[in-house]
């Protein structure tokens, strides 16, 4: 294996190299910006296509404005981050940095692909879940620190959000580890590969619930309710400005990365058909790409949820929904037994 | 920060919301919001950001030259909004417009109308977020733009009606260009439905959302597609000024008066203009465009201008003269009726002239709709109304 003669050629173990590479090259931190760069041009593309325009293109016509992300960068990288009078300076500045970095935590965990991770545990699904959740609480943070009632009444809004997207997506995961008797997202991997059914024909309501919720907590629309442009201008993010800005723009994209390989992984087989650590990280790369653009493009099609109907959707709809998915679940898991 | 502003206000504990002149949803206007919880207690529309003395500079103006001062209150609607105007000058020169320069002026006030709405449309989408909409309607108002340009050479401010008549005849293959139009926006109108008034999300914003019942929309004077989805059967243009006596159409008229409703009323009325453009254009009687007291005025030299369909204004035009008096005159705008009541004291400029536009007389649904209803529905409320700043505020 080529990583075990990389280990032997640094002379550092398998186990520190593969803790180094995963969260910062791949499934991690490298790829990952690759992916936000490239999905918010697909986005802004596919959605061009739809509404009869070109979309960005004049920063590099030769790639059809693939540019203009990077062109955005590098202006939000050279602009004055403005931290006004009233803020509650350490938070403020704190928040989209540990925002950010509770959410890159998750990639030292999610399998990007046969053996790559950065370390394995029978309990990796309760990690991911609980390291996601982390984020919220920031957010809060930084929507009090701004010290402006949008920013305040967007944390309000992710509070609430939250709250009723993370038990619809816990009990989404949860019916898939009733369904294959484990909380480890390898070995629901293999689970998959060995009776050849993937979790998104075995258990479609769990499959359902899951990318709903996970629309829900990324902020896609129809449930960009956090950001609500119309009404409170850019929800907890409205005071931010230069590079602080372009992170909490990350942190939207870098939740749905993470949760997008989750949702492969759980639902899309993970690198079935392929075995081999290449073959099958782009098998997964490419499979939760696919789910990613196609959440996106959802922006193309509806308008913005009211805040009560979502919650109404969330609390009366998915949550009954959940037992359900759990119950077919175990279900299943005794039809494999 | 919040605590300051929870204090006791009109006997409410709430939060004093600013929404406004910048913010992403205001437009050029602020809205001062009192919010309890999430629940919107009153909403003061601080209105006048963008109050161009409009009334007072026309008193400054020839009476040519005040058209095309009025028609950048609403350049997006500007032959609607100049119409009662000229037809109020004229009638106190005592001249009328030929039949042809009177069907002229409906086929592009009709056109003006569509460009409008979807204006309003669009806006009212991207309120929603439905960025799809916004672009829709923006992308497929540049038709009717064209068309617009087609007919009088300019895209908005196209200054095309003069006392007298219009200052361009139809042009060669613009029964075509406006069946081709035709045929392509009633394909749209059928993705807008299927898109954005079907939208299960749409209509969950809207639904139920900002309802002005039938009786408090007359108390309160709201005008235009606001009042007709309201239930109301009022439409300017049934009062037949231009070529509308002559055309057969019937006002879109709603139920319920919501938010929906009040979308719907426009994509119907679009239809609706376009059936009227279409009779029109089979109706278009032939004979001069211009009036033959100004015509005749005209130097032998610049006649060869008129075969070919363009007006050239006489130099005495701009010193009329309209006889003493008071008049008053209404016209339907895309946005709702607006009145002018002009007093001339027999000078070349008017004495004064009073203007009421449609979108000052539906401000006031800022106050009394949103409340009761959450923050949220605010941009709802407002992306249904089609408010239009710059006309409010003159």
């Amino acid at each position: 294996m080529v990583l075990v003669e990389l280990a032997k050629i640094l002379h550092v173990p398998v186990w520190a190299l593969r803790g180094f590479l995963a969260p910062l090259v791949y499934p991690g931190l490298a790829v990952l910006l690759g992916t936000v760069l490239f999905l918010i041009w697909a986005e802004r593309k596919m959605a061009a296509r739809v509404q009869q325009r070109v979309g960005p293109y004049y920063v590099s016509p030769k790639l059809h404005g693939a540019l203009q992300l990077i062109a955005d960068g590098a202006r939000f990288a050279l602009q004055e981050i403005i931290v006004h009078i009233e803020t509650d300076r350490l938070m403020f500045i704190l928040g989209p940095i540990l925002t950010f970095t509770f959410l890159t935590l998750p990639f030292t965990v999610l399998p990007g692909g046969p053996g790559i991770y950065g370390f394995r545990s029978d309990f990796s699904m309760v990690i991911v879940y609980a390291l996601l959740t982390l984020s919220p609480i920031t957010v809060i943070l930084m929507g009090w620190a701004s010290s402006n009632k949008f920013a305040m009444i967007g944390g309000g809004r992710e509070a609430l959000l939250t709250v009723s997207g993370e038990i619809t997506l816990a009990l989404a995961m949860l019916s898939v580890a009733a369904m294959y008797g484990t909380l480890d997202f390898v070995t629901a991997v293999e689970k998959q590969m060995h009776t050849g059914i993937i979790g998104l024909v075995s258990n479609p309501i769990a499959a359902l619930l899951f990318f709903l919720a996970m629309l829900l907590l990324t902020d896609r629309v129809p449930f960009d309710i956090v950001l609500g442009e119309q009404e409170i201008v850019q929800g907890p993010y409205t005071e931010y400005s230069g590079v602080l800005y372009a992170l909490t723009m990350a942190i939207d994209y870098v939740k749905l990365y993470a949760l997008s390989l989750a949702f492969t992984l759980l639902f899309l087989g993970g690198w079935a058909p392929f075995t081999t650590p290449l073959l099958g990280a782009i098998s997964v790369y490419i499979k939760s790409l696919i789910v990613m653009l196609f959440s996106v493009f959802l922006r193309a099609v509806y308008g913005r949820m009211k805040l009560d109907q979502a919650m109404n959707f969330f609390w009366a709809r998915l949550f009954p929904l959940g037992f359900v998915a759990l119950a077919l679940g175990v279900f299943v898991h005794v039809i494999y037994a | 920060m919040i605590g300051r502003e929870l204090g006791q206000r009109d006997g409410y504990r709430v939060v004093e919301l600013y929404i406004g002149p910048q913010h992403p949803a205001s437009g050029h206007m602020r809205l001062v919001v009192y919010l309890d919880g999430d629940i919107i207690v009153r909403v003061d529309p601080d209105i006048g950001y963008v109050h161009r003395t409009m009334e007072k500079l026309s008193e400054i103006r020839e009476y040519v030259r005040v058209i095309s001062l009025i028609e950048r209150m609403t350049i997006i609607d500007s032959c609607n909004i100049t119409l009662p105007f000229v037809e109020a000058v004229e009638k106190l020169l005592g001249i009328e417009a030929p039949p042809r320069a009177k069907y002229l002026r409906t086929i592009l006030c009709e056109i003006n109308r569509i460009s409008s709405h979807l204006y309003g449309l669009g806006i009212g989408g991207i309120f929603l977020n439905h960025s799809t909409m916004f672009m829709w309607g923006f992308g497929d108002r540049e038709v009717f733009v064209h068309l617009a340009s087609l007919l009088t050479g300019a895209r908005l401010t196209h200054t095309y009606n003069i006392f007298g008549g219009v200052r361009r005849d139809l042009p060669q293959g613009f029964k075509d260009e406006f069946l081709k139009a035709k045929r392509y926006m009633l394909r749209k109108l059928k993705d807008y439905d299927k898109m954005f008034f079907n939208n299960p999300v749409i209509r969950g914003r809207l639904e139920n959302v900002g309802v002005l019942p039938k009786d408090k929309a007359i108390a309160y004077g709201i005008t235009g597609p606001n009042l007709r989805a309201s239930g109301v059967r009022y439409d300017a243009r049934l009062l037949g000024y231009a070529a509308y006596s002559e055309l057969d159409f019937e006002p879109v008229v709603g139920k319920y008066g919501d938010g929906l409703e009040r979308v719907w009323v426009r994509l119907r009325e679009i239809e609706m203009s376009l059936d009227l453009i279409e009779q029109a254009l089979k109706q278009l009687p032939d004979g001069p465009i211009f009036h033959e007291r100004y015509a005749k005025m005209v130097p032998p030299a610049m006649k060869k201008w008129f075969e070919k369909g363009r007006v050239k204004l006489p130099g005495g035009y701009v010193r009329l003269r309209p006889r003493k008096g008071e008049i008053f005159s209404r016209g339907e705008m895309g946005h709702g009726e607006v009145t002018y009541y002009l007093v001339s004291d027999g000078g070349m400029m008017p004495y004064r002239l009073r203007i009421v536009t449609p979108s000052a007389r539906n401000a006031i649904m800022f106050s009394i709709l949103p409340p009761g209803n959450t923050l949220m529905d605010l941009p709802a409320i407002y992306g249904s109304m089609d408010y239009f700043p710059p006309e409010a505020d003159r």
